[in-house]
């Protein structure tokens, strides 16, 4: 049994919500007519598009190609004509160029070839696939997967760990995939390992999902793969927090994993690599829970990336009373939505439909100093008072706070008793920080 | 007697010892600056608002002693004040203009539909950071009065939650210009008096939809005058153009169907009369 | 307070009869400079610095040259001059801090600004010398309460500018903001102090 470090700080939600879907099996969404394909997922320089409006297009086409080394590329989610471009919310609600895709209903495809026998390909061939395939973190932050596996060359890695932590509530894709496919996600944990050379690969799991334990301790027997329960906690599945419980060690101040000689990954991610790589399936469709007190059937579907939200709140049987919020992604960190003309990407990890009557509008008040904010930040940080210095426009005094550290968990906003929206002002002193930085 | 000389003999031997000390560490501790840096800095407003891209008066005052700025492109100065740094200095004033700020936006709480409940951090800023921000219109004002606070001069008044300069105080520093997340203050030549009060790009329907007072692009008052007017694609501007001010007898000959085409002085007018938010034309 | 126990001139000066706090002396730097630690510290030294210095020099000056009875043989009496003279003395004093500081530390020096010349004409400053002079006191206690006293402004002024940091974040109502909740926490503050009298 591995020894675990100890988290400090992290909140223990009342109610998580996640028995809505949590017995939900992953079901198979049936085609729809359209599909709205946002033309920038993921972090990094936006690709080129390589078709035009009227061309017909397979499955798993290439509609764009990786704009740079930091991007990733986006494939077709079925087969069909392009019926123009349009602009839809991103992730954020900041408008996205987007492709209709009109779907012919026949979901043809290309011819999909994947690697015969990973175990003896070359790691530079395996990442190609992966990156050919468009994969990014699926988490949440989308961050291109094979970039996280090119780390320099003076940079020693010494773990690989997968992210099952799933520590928002509501959210239950990551659990049912580790349930439903365990063979996949340690396959995929397995070829990251062997693209970057490491020994020591571990999948860390909360222990709320056992059931997602025992499947993938049963999958992984025999492989270097080793399955780690962790307390329940948010944010746990935080890189950072992740990387200090299972190693004991503490990313530097502004670095990133690699800094601590470790890769996190996203056990949804680890899923797509497997797929890419050994049959050479673009990523095209991604668990996605669709969930929240005001859908009649909450659950786990796998949808095509560019399924309109609107889709998928139909496909879970409606809403049954007034809806008050639309959360893409989960209640902590996911984005609330202005309208439900958005778009399933490859972050989405959930769609959280919220009815009017959990929805709280809270006033806030003048900081109590009681420090509750202080002792559930796990990144040791000062929340109220970086809050107040954001606040009074003191940005330098933020900086010296380490603002830029801050990973807008929200943990100190749901603690704070005083309502205040200690995020939002970190998060605004992070703006004006980055804007005053010189542009690289 | 006595006590007189005394006194005038130990004052002026003590006045004496300090003085020599004094000269000793003044040499000791010489700094070397130039008289004409501190003249300057008398001379400035001593505003310190960067509206001249230099940190403040002080390092304005540097830089045009060294020459390498002139004095016109104080933004606070009056002219008398360029001329007297000019002569001061015996270099040309330069030919900075003055320039004024304007919020080109004309959207109040009743012209551009909200699409979302903010309940945030009052800050333009702040709330444009969500989702892009709750107006309906991405490119209408928020109405949280940053650029209100980051102006030093008192220019810009929030009105039915949307910001107006007060020309008549603006000076064009630009720090507003720097502050608002929207991009929607311009900085135009002082003197300006007609303005379109819109700044999306978008297509007149998309703009109907969200927002009472938007240029739908109909080309009337480029029709007009279109020595003062151009629209590019849907988007009414006025050119400001040097030579030919638009004068605010246009306004009326135009008759703009949305009323975005308005005088400064009209705009404030029908902020300040209808404190429910303009009407629909 | 005894004079010749150096414990107790050393208490009584920093605590017991803080200049600032107590005698209301030198209040125009403590109000002035006192928006941010960085200025008050850099303050507070130019104080230490010109008051110690300058009991030493009034001491002497007072004792050789004020109580003299005879002068060049002559028999003078020139306690008149005790005023001119003192004040002749932190001119110079300040003149050279300024002209040290315009050299060592020019963000300081601005930061500063009028109010470093203005200890020219500071009450502490001149305070400190009077009293001395009406106590009688010999040169090296002098010394040592000049140095003590002007740690006593320091104190406060540190204190009272870490308090001021605060104040700039806290919501306050509007018509206490600025100097007005600043005159009210220096009358609090001082009241605190009130607390160390009897206790020398």
């Amino acid at each position: 049994m591995k020894k675990l470090f100890s988290l400090k700080g992290g909140i223990h939600p009342a109610y998580d919500g996640k028995a809505l879907a949590r017995e939900e099996a992953i079901q198979n969404a049936p085609l729809l007519a359209k599909y709205l394909v946002a033309l920038q997922q993921g972090i990094g320089a936006p690709p080129e598009v390589l078709v035009a409006v009227g061309d017909k297009v397979k499955k798993g086409q290439l509609l764009a190609k990786a704009g740079g080394f930091v991007s990733s590329p986006i494939h077709a989610p079925s087969s069909g004509t392009v019926e123009s471009f349009t602009e839809t919310p991103g992730a954020t609600g900041a408008p996205v160029r987007t492709l209709v895709l009109a779907a012919d209903g026949l979901d043809e495809a290309v011819e999909f070839r994947g690697i015969a026998d990973w175990t003896t390909a070359e790691p530079k061939e395996l990442l190609r696939k992966i990156a050919d395939a468009g994969i990014v973190g699926m988490g949440g932050a989308a961050f291109p997967t094979h970039v996280k596996l090119s780390p320099p060359p003076d940079k020693k890695i010494d773990y690989l760990l997968l992210n099952g932590a799933e520590c928002e509530p509501y959210l239950t894709a990551d659990a049912r995939l580790m349930e439903e496919s365990p063979e996949r996600v340690v396959t995929g944990c397995r070829i990251m390992g062997r693209i970057l050379g490491v020994e020591k690969l571990y999948i860390g799991v909360e222990n709320n999902k056992p059931e997602a334990i025992a499947a993938l301790r049963k999958a992984a027997e025999g492989t270097p793969v080793e399955v780690v329960g962790l307390a329940t906690r948010y944010p746990q599945g935080g890189e950072k927090q992740l990387i200090r419980v299972l190693t004991g060690r503490v990313v530097p101040s502004g670095g990133l994993p690699m800094d601590a000689g470790c890769v996190v990954q996203n056990v949804g991610s680890a899923a797509a690599v497997a797929d890419a790589v050994t049959q050479g399936i673009p990523l095209i469709e991604r668990v996605v829970t669709v969930t929240g007190e005001a859908i009649r059937h909450p659950g786990n579907w796998r949808l095509r990336i560019g399924t309109p939200v609107l889709e998928a709140v139909r496909l879970a049987g409606g809403v049954v009373e007034e809806p008050g919020k639309l959360i893409l992604g989960g209640p902590m960190m996911g984005f609330a939505q202005k309208s439900f003309g958005g778009t399933v990407q490859k972050n989405t990890s959930g769609i959280l439909l919220l009815p009017e009557r959990m929805v709280r509008q809270y006033e806030s008040h003048e900081c109590l100093r009681c420090g509750k904010c202080l002792s559930v930040c796990p990144m040791r940080l000062f929340p109220s008072q970086l809050a107040t210095f954001s606040e009074s426009e003191k940005y330098e005094d933020c900086a010296a706070g380490h603002v830029m550290d801050c990973i807008e968990c929200g943990a100190c906003a749901y603690t704070c008793p005083a309502h205040r929206p200690l995020v939002q002002y970190i998060r605004r002193a992070k703006a004006e920080i980055r804007r005053k930085q010189p542009k690289k | 007697m006595t006590t007189f000389l005394a006194a005038v003999a130990v004052t002026a031997l003590i006045a004496l010892v300090l003085g020599v000390v004094i000269g000793v560490a003044a040499r000791i501790f010489r700094v070397k600056s130039d008289a004409r840096v501190e003249l300057v800095i008398e001379l400035l407003p001593g505003a310190n608002c960067g509206g001249c891209g230099f940190a403040g008066c002080a390092d304005f005052a540097k830089a045009l002693v060294e020459g390498k700025t002139t004095p016109s492109r104080c933004a606070v100065s009056s002219q008398g004040t360029v001329a007297a740094i000019a002569s001061a200095l015996g270099v040309s004033a330069g030919d900075g203009f003055r320039q004024t700020a304007v919020v080109l936006c004309g959207g109040d709480r009743n012209q551009i539909h909200n699409n979302a409940l903010y309940n945030g951090v009052a800050d333009c800023v702040s709330a444009a950071l969500i989702g892009g921000g709750f107006k309906g219109c991405e490119y209408g004002c928020l109405g949280m009065g940053s650029c209100a606070r980051a102006c030093p001069f008192g220019a810009i008044e929030i009105v039915n939650n949307l910001a107006i300069v007060h020309a008549e105080l603006c000076v064009g520093c630009g720090k507003c210009v720097a502050t608002c997340p929207r991009k929607l203050i311009r900085l135009v030549p002082a003197g300006s008096k007609v303005h379109v009060y819109c700044s999306s790009p978008r297509k007149g329907a998309e703009k109907r939809k969200v927002c009472d007072a938007g240029c739908i692009g109909c080309r009337k008052c480029q029709k007009l005058a279109p020595e003062v007017f151009e629209v590019a694609g849907t988007l009414a501007h006025v050119k400001y153009d040097h030579d030919h001010p638009a004068d605010p007898a246009l306004v009326e000959q135009v008759g703009c169907p949305t009323d975005a085409l308005l005088t400064a002085e009209q705009h404030l007018k029908i902020e300040h009369e209808t404190p429910e938010g303009r009407q629909k034309k | 307070m005894s004079e010749n126990n150096y414990l107790e001139l050393t208490v009584g000066a920093v605590l017991v009869y803080n200049f600032v706090l107590s005698r209301f002396l030198g209040i125009c730097p403590f109000i002035g400079v006192s928006k941010k630690i960085k200025t008050a510290l850099g303050m507070a030294g130019a104080l230490v610095f010109v008051m110690t210095l300058s009991s030493f020099i009034t001491a002497v000056i007072y004792h050789y040259v004020l109580r003299a009875q005879t002068m060049f043989g002559v028999a003078v009496n020139l306690g008149f001059l005790q005023i001119l003279l003192f004040i002749v003395v932190i001119a110079s004093l300040v003149q050279i801090v300024e002209v040290m500081l315009q050299k060592l530390s020019p963000g300081l020096y601005r930061a500063l600004g009028i109010y470093l010349p203005l200890i020219t004409t500071n009450c502490a400053v001149l305070g400190v010398a009077s009293l001395n002079a009406k106590a009688a006191r010999g040169i090296w206690p002098s010394t040592v309460f000049g140095f003590f006293s002007g740690l006593g402004v320091a104190l406060a002024l540190i204190l009272f500018s870490s308090i001021r940091e605060r104040l700039e974040l806290s919501a306050i109502p509007r018509p206490f903001q600025g100097l007005s909740i600043a005159l009210v926490t220096a009358g609090i503050l001082a009241m605190a102090f009130v607390g160390f009298s009897g206790l020398c």
